[in-house]
């Protein structure tokens, strides 16, 4: 039988941890399923050198197949912002619900399309921390002027509240926080952030708002699509949503682990989230510059529109079930 | 002589990117410097600013190799090369530039426009608030470079021959970058 | 195996003395287009933009734009030939003043093709002035300036923090002091060196007839202002916050403008003659990334890659026999693979044989960015040796830079197999 012999680019560095599962696991599990018949191999940036190239070379044909996140490519295409996560958006389990059975697949794919490739999510890291701060934010007069490496929609954001959004690259970000080149950057979580060692130079760790549901993505290449059989379609589609749905289970538990392995090696690093105000501020930044996109491009406008309207029926099932849970558990007695 | 007309038309092309890398260069000593005095004292930051910092120095040194290839400017393992005499070493360029400078360069030269016209043709912009637009632009920087330093490979040529038939010994001393 | 081929071909063809530049890209060329055909190249304009992108690298332009002024206006002359002085009758005075400012100027930036570059403009034609042997000279100035590997901030240190999961202030604060033996090594070396051999390095000529020893000294320390100030304003920018590592190079550069103000050495002409000088040596150094990141490409999509995997994962399961033999594995690979491909396709394959058993990761980033600094000054591939190259003036053979590295190579070897040996003398245990 013919065996259809694939490369998949991702943007992740060689063994990058959680990111870099997703797409292994796809890949495991679509070369069992189909008896050997889908070989892929998987090129990470270390080799093609271009962790945000990955959409070109897709559409391209160089690789058959990406690992990355939507929003990396909204300089090229604006309405791909909306399918990785956004400010005040959706949980993963109602984003993933807006993607499955909401009009989330069908709008990625009209978002797609046009450009010869398909989108299917590829993994949820669970809500991010908002970040790591050399000083409080008390009040919203406390984000004036505070420079904070925080790139996408949230910084947008950030920036209508006179935040100043500042590009560093990675390899300077220690540093720049170290000597307040800048006051406060963004990262992913408890796990990635200790390894880039920000605990030790920032006393304040913000719970999330700006990301809380990142979900990657995986990338296909319409011709190469066209050209698999019905049944490796199909293992392809399945070996992708397993995939992913087990990253967003690994991401929990990574992140509590590390979480509790923080709290117990560096019991100094204090937990706050943005009090009230500051995040009603936010929020209302936020809503403005949703109706501005919405108002440059229908498409935008429906996307956004079918997100909130999705959000509003199963944010009141999420506030029924998980949280009154959660609070009726955190009442008992001991 | 034909010949070294069109060598001496493609030296003024090459001196021409030199000068505009040149330019560019005093352009991002400052930008950086603005950037940083923005911040520290005024505490002001603008994306677009500090992406043109990168679009300037990618720019520069782009532009500047073609420039370095017209004169002498670039690395070469010198064990053998330079005991060698002029016409030895001509051979030795005529050889390289046909073989490794032009295919390489016109290659990667020709990638270079699918890869801008692909910016192009998206209308791709910086994906930060406030970045530059037109990101086409200094993609199209990467096949400008690459022809042009084919170009200067050309020029390179041309002084082999020109040598190899005894009609000129220009272009085979380079005076040092300093000195 | 066609990786390892093409490499041998590389060496060879290297030696032919056509620009190293074009000789990598046309054999990666040659050697790509046989494997996989021309596609490959279309993978070129993104790797090429990720050099576009990489604004930590804009620290080449703007720190040799800095050493090019400097020496333009004679005051990095005078800055050694003070600093030679006060040295006294030390020979190799000026050698040594060479490392102490190549150690100042590598503690503001990672970047190696700067710190060459740079210390190659500012102290190469003082040390051929007052006629130190050309070997001595080039060796030191290859050494030194490659320290920006070591000493913190330096991006080999980021890399491998993030490819070991170790926090970066962990590893500058452990790479700090191996960094100082290695600088004090280099001295020492340079003392014994003078003192048995004095004719390659002959002490500044003193005026003894008329300066007294105080005299020296404030004329020394006049000389020394200027350029040190400069040099505390690029620390200084890092250490206060004003600016990134990568921002202090171009204030380090405009403060050469002014520094050419005060002493009445500015003219448009001279800003205009700097900036064109500095292309031509930024473009020297891209050109050879350029070329390089071809050839890394043809050799890892032809399978190198694969071929050095294959070696490592070989490796024996016990501590110091892994320890030596990816230390040998890592030096012979920093020949002709990149740093940073090591740091990202080598490192993480040792990484979890070194972590089982139960090696002070730490201590295993602080060997292996000891040993990748080495690879910069390795014959015939380490990029220092043809940054040199490109600035030395022609009378300055390739000849003459290997033989001028070959003792500090050594020397590196031996603090690398101190720290081995030794850890707890290091703050490592
Ligand atoms: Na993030
Ligand atoms: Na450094």
């Amino acid at each position: 039988e013919k065996v259809y012999k694939l490369k998949m680019a991702e943007t992740w560095a060689t063994n990058f941890p959680i990111f870099g599962d997703a797409p292994r696991n796809m890949v495991r599990i679509a070369e069992e399923m189909s008896g050997g018949r889908l070989k892929i191999t998987i090129d990470s940036a270390n080799k093609h050198k271009a962790p945000l190239g990955v959409f070109d070379m897709v559409r391209s044909g160089q690789y058959d197949l990406g690992h990355s996140a939507s929003y990396y490519w909204k300089g090229k295409v604006p309405n791909t912002v909306y399918f990785t996560t956004m400010p005040f958006g959706m949980t993963a389990p109602e984003q993933y619900g807006w993607f499955y059975y909401g009009d989330g697949m069908k709008l990625m794919e009209k978002v797609y399309q046009p450009f010869g490739l398909l989108s299917f999510p590829g993994g949820n890291t669970g809500v991010q921390m908002g970040g790591w701060f050399r000083k409080e934010i008390n009040s919203v007069e406390d984000l004036q002027g505070l420079k904070m490496r925080i790139p996408g929609f949230a910084g947008e954001v950030l920036a209508k509240l006179g935040a100043k959004p500042t590009n560093i690259p990675p390899g300077e970000l220690y540093t720049a926080l170290e000597r307040n080149t800048i006051d406060a950057l963004e990262w992913v979580g408890p796990s990635l952030d200790l390894r880039m060692g920000f605990h030790k130079i920032a006393p304040y760790y913000y719970t999330g708002w700006h990301e809380p549901a990142t979900e990657l993505q995986f990338l296909v290449n319409e011709r190469t699509w066209k050209k698999l059989p019905d049944d490796l379609r199909e293992i392809l589609r399945v070996a992708m949503k397993v995939s992913a749905y087990d990253m967003y289970i690994q991401s929990y538990h990574e992140s509590g682990v590390n979480w509790a392995t923080m709290k117990s090696e560096y019991p100094d690093i204090q937990v706050k989230t943005f009090p009230q105000p500051v995040l009603n501020a936010m929020k209302k930044a936020n809503d403005e510059l949703l109706t501005e996109e919405a108002a440059k491009d229908p498409l935008a406008k429906e996307i956004i529109d079918s997100q909130a309207a999705y959000m509003k029926t199963a944010r009141v099932w999420s506030n029924i079930s998980d949280r009154a849970y959660l609070e009726s558990v955190d009442r008992l007695d001991q | 002589m034909w010949l070294i007309g069109l060598e001496r038309g493609i030296t003024r092309f090459s001196n021409l990117l030199g000068i505009i890398s040149t330019i560019l260069f005093i352009g991002l000593l400052f930008n950086v410097f603005y950037d940083v005095l923005m911040r520290y004292a005024f505490n002001d930051v603008s994306i677009g600013m500090q992406e043109l910092e990168w679009h300037l120095y990618a720019a520069i040194f782009l532009l500047g190799i073609p420039y370095g290839i017209q004169h002498g400017g670039h690395v070469r393992v010198d064990l053998i090369y330079e005991n060698l005499s002029i016409r030895g070493k001509a051979w030795i360029d005529l050889f390289g530039c046909v073989v490794f400078l032009m295919p390489f360069t016109i290659l990667v030269g020709y990638y270079g426009v699918g890869f801008s016209y692909e910016a192009f043709s998206l209308g791709e912009t910086s994906g930060d608030p406030g970045g530059l637009p037109y990101r086409w632009i200094i993609k199209a920087v990467i096949p400008v470079a690459f022809f042009s330093m084919a170009i200067s490979g050309l020029g390179m040529i041309i002084r082999c021959i020109n040598v190899l038939r005894g009609v000129s010994e220009e272009g085979f001393s380079h005076p040092p970058i300093q000195h | 195996m066609i990786g390892i081929i093409m490499f041998f071909v590389a060496l060879v063809l290297l030696l032919l003395g056509f620009p190293v530049a074009f000789t990598f890209g046309g054999v990666a060329l040659i050697f790509g287009v046989f494997a996989e055909g021309f596609d490959m190249f279309a993978f070129m304009p993104f790797r090429i933009q990720s050099y576009m992108e990489n604004t930590v690298m804009m620290a080449v332009p703007l720190f040799v734009f800095m050493g090019i002024v400097l020496q333009k206006t004679k005051l990095a002359e005078q800055l050694l030939e003070a600093m030679g002085k006060l040295f006294g009758g030390v020979r190799g005075g000026l050698a040594i003043s060479t490392i102490l400012v190549g150690a100042l100027l590598a503690a503001s930036t990672g970047v190696v093709g700067a710190s060459v570059v740079a210390m190659g403009l500012i102290s190469l034609p003082v040390m051929l002035k007052y006629n130190y042997s050309k070997s001595l000279a080039c060796g030191t100035i290859c050494a030194s300036g490659t320290l920006g590997q070591i000493i913190p901030p330096s991006i080999i240190l980021i890399i491998l923090g993030d490819v070991l999961g170790i926090p970066v202030g962990d590893l500058f604060h452990a790479a700090l002091f191996p960094g100082m033996i290695l600088i004090a090594c280099y001295i020492v070396y340079i003392l014994i060196l003078t003192f048995l051999k004095p004719e390659l390095a002959p002490a500044m000529p003193q005026d003894l007839d008329n300066e007294t020893r105080a005299q020296q000294i404030r004329s020394a320390l006049k000389a020394i202002i200027p350029p040190l100030a400069l040099v505390l304003i690029v620390l200084g920018s890092i250490f206060t916050g004003i600016a990134t590592p990568t921002e202090s190079s171009a204030l380090g550069g405009m403060g050469a403008i002014v520094l050419a103000l005060i002493y009445r050495q500015f003219s448009w002409k001279m800003l205009y003659d700097s900036g064109l000088e500095t292309v031509k040596v930024t473009a020297m150094v891209f050109a050879i990334l350029m070329g390089a990141t071809a050839f890394s490409m043809a050799f890892s999509y032809t399978g190198g890659d694969a071929i050095v995997e294959e070696v490592l994962l070989n490796l024996p399961g016990e501590k110091w026999g892994f320890i030596i033999l990816a230390m040998i594995a890592i030096l012979i690979l920093g020949f002709f693979i990149d740093f940073v491909e090591i740091a990202f396709i080598i490192v993480p394959i040792l990484a979890p044989v070194a972590e089982a058993l139960g090696i002070n990761m730490v201590w295993f980033a602080i060997l292996i960015a000891m040993n990748l600094q080495t690879s910069f000054l390795t014959p015939p591939f380490g990029f220092s040796l043809f940054y040199l190259k490109g600035v030395a003036p022609s009378s300055i053979r390739t000849m003459d830079i290997y033989k001028g590295v070959m003792p500090f190579i050594l020397i590196q070897i031996l603090v690398l197999v101190s720290i081995m040996v030794f850890p707890e003398l290091y703050g490592m245990d």
